[in-house]
């Protein structure tokens, strides 16, 4: 059993390890990724900040000030980065379409591990470049940050980033049945980019609205961390995101069990 | 003579091109409904940011939320105008470097810029034209007191509009032919629409200024948004008729420069 762990952990390893080389391969184009995008969102996000509170002539909006808003567009924007998952949801699809998954599952790993070790991996570096923006930034410019909290923060966004792998895997197990499914990459992408509260705090949103979203698993990638680290949510509040992301995990990955038995059970290697 | 000889060529071409693009969208009828469902999400999204914020303040820069609304409703009728004519073509230029399916592209007897920019259309996304049209002329509606005339503003400044994306993400796109694998650099490009995608009147003067001039993402949707909210201005109806040549040329200067350092991906 030991032996059987020890094994799974190495190879899971050895694909993260994959996805880091493969991405570093690439410099420019990882720098953009990692560090140019995020800014220029925050950069968005702030200007529109600043509009929206001199517009609204008053110094707090739902309690907090302007800074609050400035520190979660700059954090924002950074976690989002982490909990999107694009590239890989992207290549899962196209490995099922084009039938190249034939050469993975003849392999003894599944599908869903070498994609999630990539992710997580791909994810890992990306942080650890990345989070030095928002950190210094907010160091410079004085913003609300909690710092201590950044570790634990980090640690949620990562634990939903399995979620959205497990979407990932939903989404491609469809690509047995259907042959152009990426617009359902970008559907859903869009759905999580309202209900992450990537876009806007979701404690701007009116009641009852406001408690049904800040409850699902989703605001575990964006509200709840940054809302954790910029002192709008409560620990308890925060510690809620652990349990409603392992109700989602546990829901979805048995949806996504049923959809690749059904997928694989139809799928005709054609071996080329 | 010659120029309308090759005009009438060209758009001759183009529409065969069009209906070739059609019959094969045709072929995948689920993602007719996909990809309208997939730009409604974006729609929803657009609109609940700004509703949302305006439940906490009354105008955001100098307009409020009715005005924000027509705002939005110009924003999706000319993305969505791009979407169909442009957007596919530019969005895999990026894949066709990298295959070498670019050689196809450049040993045909036409101009190589051209067929990049309109060989597929999207005809799946008119369903997005139609509905972004309906919250458009929603939004008008509920303004009250709008001067329908203004509409033929539309005319002539939502060509200049398209002008100015296309020319903006193919600068992105065909930055491709230069580092191979930029798929990050067009990412970078929705970075940059997204400034285009918020009113202008919300940035601090000196950045409206670049926006308006430098990097005009402001043209795309502020200033057909002004000509419809607000009486004519000289320069914001004449600013983008002046722009459209510039950058057309720019592009094309661009795109010669890039092609240099392309090397046949085929084997």
């Amino acid at each position: 059993m030991k032996k059987s762990f020890a094994v799974f952990l190495k190879r899971n390893l050895a694909f993260a390890k994959l996805a880091i080389v493969s991405n570093l391969e690439y410099r420019l184009n990882y720098f953009v990724d990692a560090i140019v995008q995020p800014l220029l969102t925050t950069g968005i996000e702030v200007l529109l900040w600043f509009a929206v509170f001199q517009g609204a002539h008053t110094t707090t909006i739902n309690g907090f000030g302007r800074e609050y808003y400035l520190s979660y567009a700059l954090w924002g924007a950074f976690f989002a980065r982490i909990a999107t998952s694009w590239m890989y949801e992207f290549r899962m699809i196209e490995e099922i379409s084009s039938g190249s998954i034939n050469s993975l599952i003849v392999r003894p790993m599944s599908f869903y591990e070498y994609y999630l070790s990539q992710l997580l991996g791909y994810k890992f570096i990306t942080t650890i470049i990345s989070m030095f923006v928002p950190v210094i930034a907010a160091w410079i410019f004085d913003l609300p940050t909690i710092y201590s909290r950044i570790p634990l923060a980090i640690v949620l966004c990562f634990y939903y980033l399995i979620l959205v792998h497990t979407i990932s895997f939903i989404v491609s197990s469809i690509a047995f049945h259907l042959t152009k499914i990426s617009s359902f990459t970008v559907a859903k992408n869009l759905l999580l980019w309202i209900l992450t509260g990537e876009l806007f705090p979701l404690d701007l949103i009116p009641d009852p609205f406001k408690k049904i979203i800040i409850t699902l698993p989703f605001s575990s990638g964006v509200f709840l961390p940054v809302g954790y680290i910029t002192n709008r949510v409560t620990h308890a509040e925060f510690m809620q995101g652990f349990v409603s992301v392992t109700i989602g995990l546990v829901l979805l990955n048995f949806l996504g069990a049923v959809l690749w038995k059904k997928g694989l059970s139809s799928y005709t290697g054609t071996g080329a | 003579m010659k120029i309308m000889h090759t005009l009438k060529k060209y758009f001759s071409l183009y529409l065969a091109m069009f209906k070739a693009s059609f019959i094969s969208d045709l072929e995948y009828r689920a993602n007719f409904f996909t990809r309208i469902l997939t730009d409604v999400f974006w729609y929803v999204a657009q609109v609940t940011t700004f509703e949302v914020l305006y439940h906490h303040t009354e105008k955001i820069g100098d307009w409020d939320k009715y005005q924000m609304r027509v705002f939005l409703g110009l924003l999706f009728v000319i993305d969505a105008l791009y979407m169909i004519f442009i957007h596919e073509n530019l969005e895999n230029l990026s894949e066709k470097v990298r295959k070498g399916d670019l050689d196809l592209l450049l040993a045909k007897p036409v101009n190589s810029q051209f067929m990049i920019t309109l060989q597929k259309a999207n005809t799946a996304l008119i369903g997005n034209l139609l509905l972004g049209g309906g919250w458009l002329i929603y939004s008008l509606h509920s303004l009250g007191d709008f001067h329908f005339a203004r509409l033929f503003w539309l005319i002539l400044l939502i060509p200049c509009s398209l002008v100015v994306i296309y020319s903006m993400r193919f600068i992105f796109s065909a930055s491709a032919v230069i580092f191979t694998r930029s798929e990050n650099l067009q990412f970078l490009w929705w970075q940059v629409y997204r400034i285009g995608m918020r009113p202008d009147s919300m940035y601090f003067p000196w950045f409206k200024w670049i926006i308006l001039t430098v990097v005009p993402v402001g043209v795309i949707v502020s200033l057909p948004a002004r000509a419809l909210l607000n009486p004519p201005e000289f320069f914001y109806i004449a600013w983008p008729v002046i722009l459209v040549p510039i950058l057309l040329y720019l592009t094309n200067r661009f795109w010669n420069f890039a092609l240099k350092f392309y090397s046949s991906a085929s084997s």
